[in-house]
C-alpha cells in the first residue's frame, strides 16, 4: 500500500480544467520529485493532495484511506506538511513564533525549537524579529524548518530553491536531504539537476497530465525524455 | 534544595521587578489616564483655563471614550487580529445595552429589575457570545468583503427588529430608557455597598478621596467603568498574547497556510468572534448603565461599528490598544470643533475671546468675522473629522499606535524601555565599558 495515491485526479480553477486525470503514487521513505513547465499544474496537484483545491473527479488516497474532499486541517492533522511556493512564512509573527505556530499541540516545543536551529543556526540570531523582515534565503528556511517541526510523515514541498542564490540552494538542499531521511516527500522542482539528486524516482507533468515516469537512476539531466517537456 | 526565606524574598522582588519593567508602559498609561481629572480640574481653574476648557476633552467625554474604546477595542481583537471585518459589530454592543435597559425596566423574564449590574454586565457579554456564536456559524462559511457583509445584514436585521418591537418601550424607534429603577448602576463587589460605586450623570455616586478631594458624579464614573474597561483590556491582551492569538495572526497572514499545518480555522475564527463579542456586549452594557437610555441607532445601527472602525484605523489595526487611542483623538477633535457651549471647543472659545469688535469686523462683502467662523466652525465637526480620517489613511496607514510599534520595532511594552535607555546620560554606558 502506497502512503499517497492518486487516481486520475480532475481539478479545476473556475473553469480552466488543470489537471486532466493525475495518477501518481508515493511510497513511504522515498523522495518523489514532480517535475515540469511552469502552469502544468505541480503546485495544483499539492493543492489537490491538501484538499485546498478538491477534486471533482478522481481520488486522493493516504494510507489506503480516502481522504477526497476531507478538511485541509484533517489532511494536515493526519501527518502531510506543505512547504509552499514563494516562502509563504506569517511575516509579522517573530521567527520563534513562526515555529511555534507549526508544532503540532501536545508535542514538545523546545526539542522542535532547537532542532530547527541546528538545522539553520541563522535563524537562532533572528529568532525575535519578525520574519517579514527576514532575507529571502532566511525566510526559506524558515519555511522548510517549519515543515520539519511539523513531524509529518508525508512533506509535500513546492519550489524550495525558486529565486535564491546558488550558495542558499545548496544549504536549502542539504537540509531537505535530511528531512528525506526521515520523512517522505513529494517535491516539485524547477531545477532538474536539484530535483534529480535529491529523488528517488520522477513524474514529468505537461499540460495537466503524467506524460513520463521513472527512476532517477536511469536518467541524468539532459536526458531527452526531459527535454520534450522542460526546454521552455 | 532549600530557598532560604532571604532567597525567595529575593526572587519576589525581582520577580516583582521585571513584570513592572515589562508593563512599565502599561502603568504609565494608566496613570495618565488615573491622573486625568485632576489634570483637568487643576488645568480649568488655572490662568490658561479658557484654553484648556477648549482644548481638554471634559471627564464626561471621557467616560464615554473608555467604553466606546472598550467596543472598539473587542472590534480590533476579531478584525485586527483574523482579518475578519466584523461589520455587524454594533449588534453585541446593542445587546448589551438593551438588556441592560431592559432589565431595569423588568421586561427580562427570571432577571429583577435590582440585579447588580457587574453580574449584568457579564450576562451582556453572554448574550453577546450566543449572538456571536449563532451568527458565527453561519457567516464564517464567508470570507473577505462577503463575510463583512453577512455580519452588518445580521446587524441591520436586528436594528430593524428593535426599532419596532413594541414590547421594549412605548416608543421602541426613539429608544428605550430606564424607567424601572431610580438607583444608579453599581460597580464593585456585588452586595457590599462599602465596595461599590454608582456611575451615571445623575444617579451617580460622589466619592471622598481621602476626605480632601470630592469626586464628581462623572469622575467616580470615569474611574468605576475605567476599571473594568481594564480589566477587559487585559483578559483581551492575554488571550492575544497566547498560542490561541498567535494562531489567530497566522489566519490573518495566510489562512491556507494555517489550515495546511493542521488549524481547523473555522473554529479559532468562531472563538475569536465569540471572545470579543463578549467585551463589545460588557461595552455595550457600561453604555447604558452609565447613559440609562439606548436608542435603536446608538445601540444597533451600523455607523456605530463604522465609529469603532474609525478609531480602529486612527489607533492602528491589530494593535489592541490603538483603537483606544484611536477614539480618544476622534473624539477629542469632534468636541473640539463641535458648537456644544457647555463643553468648550473652539467656537465657543473664538466667540468669547476674540472680542466684539473683531468679531463684528466686515471681511468681504458685508459677512462678518463673526459669520465666518460659524460657517466653518457650527456643525461641521463631521467634516473636518472626515477630512482627518482620509489624510490619515493616506499618511498614517498603520495608525498612531502602529506607526509608533513600527518605529520602535516592537510592541511600546518592549521597545519603549530599550529606546528610553539608549537616551540615558553617559552614565550607564561609562558602568559598561
Amino acid at each position: 500500500m502506497s502512503l499517497l495515491s492518486l487516481e486520475a485526479v480532475h481539478t479545476y480553477y473556475g473553469d480552466s480544467h488543470i489537471l486532466e486525470g493525475v495518477s501518481l503514487e508515493v511510497d513511504r521513505g522515498e523522495v518523489v520529485a514532480l517535475v515540469g513547465r511552469n502552469g502544468v499544474g505541480k503546485t495544483t496537484t499539492l493543492r489537490t493532495i491538501l484538499q485546498l483545491t478538491p477534486p471533482s473527479e478522481g481520488q486522493v488516497w493516504l494510507r489506503g484511506e480516502d481522504i477526497t474532499g476531507a478538511d485541509t486541517h484533517e489532511v494536515a492533522d493526519a501527518g502531510v506538511g506543505w512547504i509552499p511556493e514563494n516562502r509563504r512564512i506569517f511575516s509579522r509573527l517573530t521567527v520563534e513564533e513562526n515555529i511555534h505556530v507549526a508544532v503540532p499541540e501536545g508535542r514538545n516545543i523546545d526539542a522542535a525549537r532547537e532542532r530547527a536551529y541546528e538545522t539553520f543556526p541563522d535563524l537562532r540570531e533572528h529568532r525575535h524579529r519578525d520574519a517579514g523582515t527576514l532575507s529571502g534565503g532566511q525566510q526559506q528556511m524558515l519555511a522548510i524548518v517549519r515543515g520539519l517541526v511539523g513531524d509529518n510523515d508525508l512533506l509535500l514541498v513546492d519550489e524550495p530553491s525558486e529565486g535564491l542564490a546558488p550558495l542558499i540552494v545548496s544549504a536549502v538542499a542539504d537540509a531537505l536531504a535530511a528531512t528525506a531521511t526521515e520523512t517522505t516527500v513529494l517535491l516539485v522542482e524547477q531545477n532538474l539537476p536539484l530535483a534529480l539528486d535529491l529523488a528517488d524516482r520522477f513524474y514529468v507533468l505537461d499540460d495537466g497530465q503524467v506524460v513520463d515516469s521513472g527512476d532517477t537512476n536511469e536518467v541524468d539531466d539532459d536526458d531527452e525524455r526531459f527535454r520534450r517537456y522542460l526546454s521552455a | 534544595m532549600a530557598i532560604s526565606p532571604s532567597d525567595s524574598a529575593d526572587l519576589t522582588a525581582s520577580l516583582l521587578l521585571s513584570y513592572a519593567r515589562d508593563h512599565v508602559v502599561h502603568l504609565l498609561v494608566i496613570a495618565v489616564l488615573a491622573a486625568y481629572p485632576g489634570i483637568y480640574a487643576i488645568a480649568v481653574n488655572s490662568p490658561l483655563s479658557a484654553q484648556a476648557v477648549a482644548v481638554l476633552p471634559r471627564v464626561e467625554t471621557m467616560v464615554a471614550v473608555l467604553y466606546f474604546g472598550l467596543f472598539a477595542i473587542s472590534f480590533d481583537f476579531v478584525s485586527g487580529y483574523t482579518g475578519y471585518l466584523s461589520f455587524g459589530h454594533t449588534m453585541f454592543y446593542g445587546a448589551g445595552a438593551y438588556l441592560v435597559v431592559l432589565t431595569a425596566n423588568g421586561k427580562i423574564p427570571f432577571l429583577s429589575a435590582s440585579t447588580p449590574f457587574v453580574l449584568l454586565l457579564v450576562l451582556c457579554g453572554l448574550l453577546a457570545v450566543i449572538l456571536a456564536l449563532l451568527v458565527g456559524v453561519v457567516s464564517f462559511r464567508l470570507s473577505g468583503v462577503y463575510f463583512a457583509m453577512i455580519t452588518l445584514g445580521f446587524s441591520q436585521v436586528l436594528y430593524v427588529f428593535v426599532r419596532d418591537w413594541n414590547y421594549l418601550g412605548s416608543n421602541p424607534r426613539d429608544g428605550v430608557a430606564v424607567t424601572g429603577r431610580t438607583a444608579g448602576f453599581e460597580i464593585g463587589i456585588p452586595g457590599v455597598d462599602s465596595a461599590s460605586l454608582a456611575i451615571g450623570q445623575l444617579t451617580g455616586d460622589t466619592a471622598e478621596l481621602l476626605g480632601v478631594v470630592t469626586l464628581t458624579t462623572a469622575e467616580v464614573s470615569y474611574y468605576m467603568v475605567g476599571l473594568v474597561v481594564l480589566i477587559c483590556y487585559f483578559a483581551m491582551q492575554r488571550v492575544i498574547h497566547s498560542p490561541f492569538g498567535r494562531t489567530l495572526i497566522a489566519i490573518r497572514e495566510n489562512e491556507e497556510r494555517a489550515r495546511a499545518i493542521g488549524y481547523n480555522t473555522f473554529y479559532y475564527k468562531l472563538g475569536a468572534f465569540a471572545i470579543s463579542a463578549f467585551f463589545a456586549g460588557t461595552a455595550g452594557g457600561l453604555f447604558a448603565g452609565y447613559r440609562r437610555s439606548v436608542t435603536p441607532e446608538s445601540g444597533f445601527y451600523f455607523l456605530t461599528t463604522g465609529d469603532a472602525l474609525l478609531a480602529s484605523i486612527i489607533g492602528g489595526f491589530g494593535t489592541l490598544a490603538g483603537p483606544l487611542y484611536g477614539h480618544l483623538f476622534d473624539e477629542s477633535v469632534r468636541e473640539f470643533l463641535s458648537k456644544a457651549g457647555s463643553g468648550g471647543g473652539l467656537l465657543p472659545y473664538l466667540r468669547s475671546n476674540l472680542g466684539q469688535g473683531t468679531l463684528e469686523t466686515v471681511i468681504y462683502n458685508g459677512m462678518t468675522i463673526g459669520e465666518s467662523i460659524d460657517v466653518f466652525l457650527n456643525g461641521r465637526a463631521a467634516l473636518y473629522v472626515g477630512i482627518v480620517f482620509v489624510l490619515f489613511v493616506l499618511y498614517v496607514p498603520n495608525g498612531l499606535l502602529g506607526t509608533v510599534r513600527g518605529r520602535l520595532n516592537g510592541t511600546v511594552a518592549k521597545g519603549f524601555p530599550m529606546w528610553f535607555r539608549q537616551r540615558l546620560p553617559d552614565r550607564d554606558s561609562d558602568q559598561s565599558r
